[in-house]
């Protein structure tokens, strides 16, 4: 297998969520071409360090990695919080009167002792590290889709717009990714006019291996709707039923 | 095939929720399939996720996962004022959302991007069973009889008119269901009896009480329940279901989940029928629901027996024979005075609802004709007795009476008829009223319609105030009141003080809500919309014309070009590519999809040029 080969495997495990895999194809990618910037990119992502042999990497913080409490620029001081009541006088005790058959209401205490939990003055700055994670993933998603990997691509595309919804070019991409993708699979589909039919016995559909929307769509096919009307009935975005009735056809379920 | 020079005539039976279309086929009556080959047609009507205006079958089947965009059940509507007490009622069960029209007056519908009058929707189903006769006959259809419920007052039937003049439709009559099914039972036999038309379709109950005399269908006594039917069957079975479910996984709710939902629900629908011709069904749902974070998709799979089905639905059975038995006692008919008992609508195969009917009445219900083509078969037969009166079939020619009483309130409120039910227009009839009040110098007359006693329930057509009368004494006074109904149904009323000679009148037009200038523009669209899928359909022909000539030249081609690549070692895949190139324009015309042929046709001109080098310069190509 090529670098380029083994480092598309990693993304696609990576983006399936098989980690493990993800990092064993990257460090194959890498022990093949030691210092590989790309594929140190990756391995980036996993919070894994790279071989003793390799170069430093230009690694990219992983916001959630224990091993890294730090989160260098935007990190709130004590300075930034709110002076605590403490660090000006001692509190007064104040009486709190808790009615008969009633319970301690703390969040009452808290309000009439006028004691406050800390709070930052401003609002947290966004976690160090997210906006370099984004820029792998986009990284990622443009190579993916320059090679073909529409999903692959698409898939990134929507990690980096859950986190970032305004990111231009993620949005640019997802159009791009989706229209391809929709083209693909309806080009596999054939006429939007023509009828799929069940090709295998309605007993053996037990025997697949689906999920609830594929078994909506297939619970529609009954030799007198085509696939355009399968599209308007699904409910699902264009894409999704574009995508389930491809690899429906795929797996020989419907012809 | 119908024989008149003005083509084919249909009767269609627009029902809550299913409507079917019928017509006289060479002297048989005989309901007409759509063009799924089915012969019911459900009344619903969406604007489907991606913008696709769907009717009927495909419109159910996306009901429940896109139910604020899908229309069902517009019959309840048609020809109904906004804020009037069926319309709340249906406010309150209908998920797609109702809004008054222009004026506050009729209720319209929102669906998709726009507000829809209620004719509109009719229409599409109308204009979809016009599609399927005139596919059937292979000729425009035209005119046709509807039916519509004999409580339908005259704006709910003029509302059912203005839906066929939409849909391109020349409405002949509009005949009530359960005469129209009386008609199709006697069709080719004598019946002078008392006929009892038991109606339990998919949405409402409705139970009828005709005297049947000499060709002449009086619906004496009209009862029923207007949200009791098939769905309410439907809902047992699914809710048995779906507890079902629950218990077998873990309290796993398909409620929640509304593909589930649907799946259930025509799931239900298929065993409850299954089930009136076989003791036991499976409901088997592969892949329902699914399982949660990976784990694999949950299935349905359940026996249904029919005992258990009517243990489910005994109460609604129940109901139906308690509404019926109050139709029978208000309208002063025993059982045992009924001479037939007609089964009509779906749910009526249901063999408990037989038994209770059987046990009920005392008597075997009728046989002899299908309850859900059987009201669409007589609005045929009256469609051909209209369109073909030479051919002798003037004994089922029905005249055109007046549906309901018309008459004004009286003091305290009542209502009092001045042309009863069931007259035959055009009449007229007078009735002289005097004053409630001493020295009264102005008189309200209130013109209504409906057979209530009382006023508020009828409906109001309209109102004025006859000024000047002469002060006297209370009840000396003597005000005549006249009505009119033309040959077009035209409802003139005048009040007169015999004294004075003081004259004031009002001219009532049975209105669905839509004013005649917003029906035009309606019909405009609808040619507009003709038109552009006539040019589209030119358009089409067009392309397949081109393309067939491509693809002919091409495959005459694949000879000397296989010959000519014999001799080279390139473009050895040539003829394949060629050919799927070919197969897929074939796929695209059988398909009758225009969207496709454009790139197609770039692809066949490409490698026709191809060939044409290959076969004429030595496997080299151009």
């Amino acid at each position: 297998m090529t670098v380029a080969e083994l480092v598309e495997e990693g993304i696609s495990a990576y983006t399936r969520g098989d980690l493990v895999a993800a990092e064993r194809r990257w460090r194959q990618a890498l022990a093949l071409v030691p210092g590989d910037e790309r594929t140190l990119s990756y391995l980036a992502l996993l919070g894994s360090p790279p071989a003793p042999s390799a170069p430093a990497p230009l690694r990219e913080p992983d916001p959630f990695s224990p091993q890294e409490p730090c989160r260098g620029e935007g990190r709130a001081t004590l300075e930034e919080y709110v002076p605590s009541p403490w660090e000006q006088e001692p509190a007064e005790a104040v009486p709190v009167v808790i009615s008969e058959g009633e319970g301690l209401d703390l969040a009452s205490v808290d309000e009439q002792s006028e004691v406050y939990t800390l709070v930052p003055r401003t609002p947290p700055a966004p976690a160090a590290g997210r906006q370099p994670h984004v820029e792998v993933w986009m990284r990622g998603a443009r190579e993916l889709s320059a090679l073909g990997d529409f999903t692959g691509s698409l898939e990134l595309i929507e990690r980096i717009l859950k986190l970032d919804p305004a990111h231009a070019e993620a949005r640019e991409y997802l159009t791009h990714n989706e229209a391809t993708l929709i083209a693909m699979y309806e080009s596999k589909l054939g006429p939007p006019g023509a009828v799929p039919h069940l090709a295998i016995s309605p007993e053996e559909v037990t025997w697949l291996s689906l999920d609830h929307r594929a078994g909506f769509l297939l619970a529609q096919i009954d030799g007198t709707v085509s696939y355009e009307d399968l599209f308007a009935l699904s409910g699902l975005p264009r894409l999704d039923t574009a995508r389930i009735l491809a690899n429906l056809l795929a797996q020989g379920v419907i012809r | 095939m119908s024989a008149s020079g003005e083509g084919p005539v249909i009767g269609i039976d627009l029902g809550t929720t299913n409507s079917a279309v019928a017509a006289v086929v060479e002297g048989v009556p005989r309901v007409i399939p759509n063009r799924s080959g089915q012969l019911l047609t459900p009344s619903v009507l969406a604007v489907a996720r991606n913008g696709k205006r769907l009717v009927g079958q495909i419109a159910k089947r996306q009901a429940i996962t896109n139910a604020e965009n899908t229309v069902f059940a517009a019959k309840r509507l048609i020809g109904r004022r906004w804020g009037s007490r069926e319309v709340e009622d249906a406010r309150k069960v209908l998920p797609y959302p109702l809004v008054a029209g222009p004026e506050a007056n009729d209720v319209r519908v929102r669906m998709g991007d726009r507000v829809w009058s209620v004719p509109e929707i009719s229409a599409l189903v109308l204009g979809e069973l016009k599609a399927d006769a005139e596919a059937f006959f292979g000729q425009p259809v035209t005119r046709a009889v509807v039916t519509v419920p004999a409580y339908f007052n005259d704006g709910q039937r003029q509302a059912t008119k203005d839906a066929g003049r939409i849909a391109g439709l020349e409405v002949m009559r509009i005949i009530n269901e359960p005469t129209s099914a009386a008609l199709a039972y006697g069709f080719g036999r004598s019946i002078e009896d008392k006929v009892v038309v038991f109606d339990l379709g998919g949405g409402t109950f409705d139970v009828s009480i005709l005297d049947i005399a000499r060709s002449v269908y009086d619906v004496v006594a009209v009862g029923g329940d207007t949200y009791l039917g098939g769905e309410d069957f439907d809902r047992r079975v699914m809710d048995w279901l779906v507890f079902g479910f629950a218990q077998e996984h873990g309290g796993a709710d398909l409620r929640s989940d509304t593909m589930a939902l649907q799946r259930l629900k025509d799931a239900a629908e298929k065993a409850k029928c299954e089930l009136s011709a076989v003791a036991a069904t499976s409901v088997h749902l592969p892949f329902l629901l699914g399982g949660g974070e990976g784990r694999p998709a949950l299935h349905l799979e359940r026996q249904l027996r029919r005992d258990k089905l009517e243990e489910l639905t005994r109460d609604l059975v129940a109901r139906c024979i308690a509404v019926t038995k109050r139709t029978l006692d208000d309208a002063g008919v025993r059982p045992a005075q009924v001479g037939e008992v007609i089964l009509v609508g779906g749910m009526s195969r249901m063999p408990l609802v037989q038994q209770a009917v059987r046990e009920f009445f005392g008597r075997e219900p009728s046989r002899g004709v299908h309850p859900e083509e059987v009201v669409a078969l007589g609005a045929a037969i009256q469609a051909h007795a209209l369109a073909h009166p030479e051919q002798g079939a003037s004994e089922v020619l029905l005249l055109d009476v007046t549906p309901q009483h018309l008459g004004l309130m009286v003091a305290g409120g009542y209502f009092q008829t001045v042309i009863p039910r069931n007259t035959t227009v055009p009449t007229s009839a007078t009735h002289v009223f005097t004053t409630s009040h001493d020295d009264q110098t102005s008189v309200r007359i209130a013109v209504l319609q409906g057979v209530s006693e009382k006023a508020g329930d009828n409906e109001l057509l309209g109102e004025f105030v006859l000024h000047g009368i002469r002060p006297a004494r209370r009840g000396e006074v003597a005000i005549e009141v006249a009505f009119e109904i033309s040959a077009d149904g035209i409802l003139g009323v005048s009040a007169k003080d015999l004294v004075t000679g003081q004259l004031q009148s009002i001219t009532v037009t049975a209105t669905s809500g839509l004013t005649e200038e917003e029906l035009r523009r309606i019909m405009d669209e609808n040619v507009d919309d003709l038109l552009e899928r006539k040019q589209a359909r030119g358009e089409l022909e067009r392309r397949r014309a081109t393309a067939e000539q491509l693809a002919a030249e091409i495959e005459a081609l694949v000879p000397a070009v296989t010959t000519a690549l014999a001799r080279s070692h390139f473009g050895k895949d040539a003829v394949v590519k060629a050919q799927a190139v070919v197969q897929r324009v074939h796929a695209a015309i059988e398909a009758g999809d225009a969207s496709q042929l454009p790139a197609l046709e770039e692809q066949l001109e490409r490698t026709l040029q191809l060939f044409r080098g290959l076969a004429g310069g030595g496997g080299r190509p151009a």
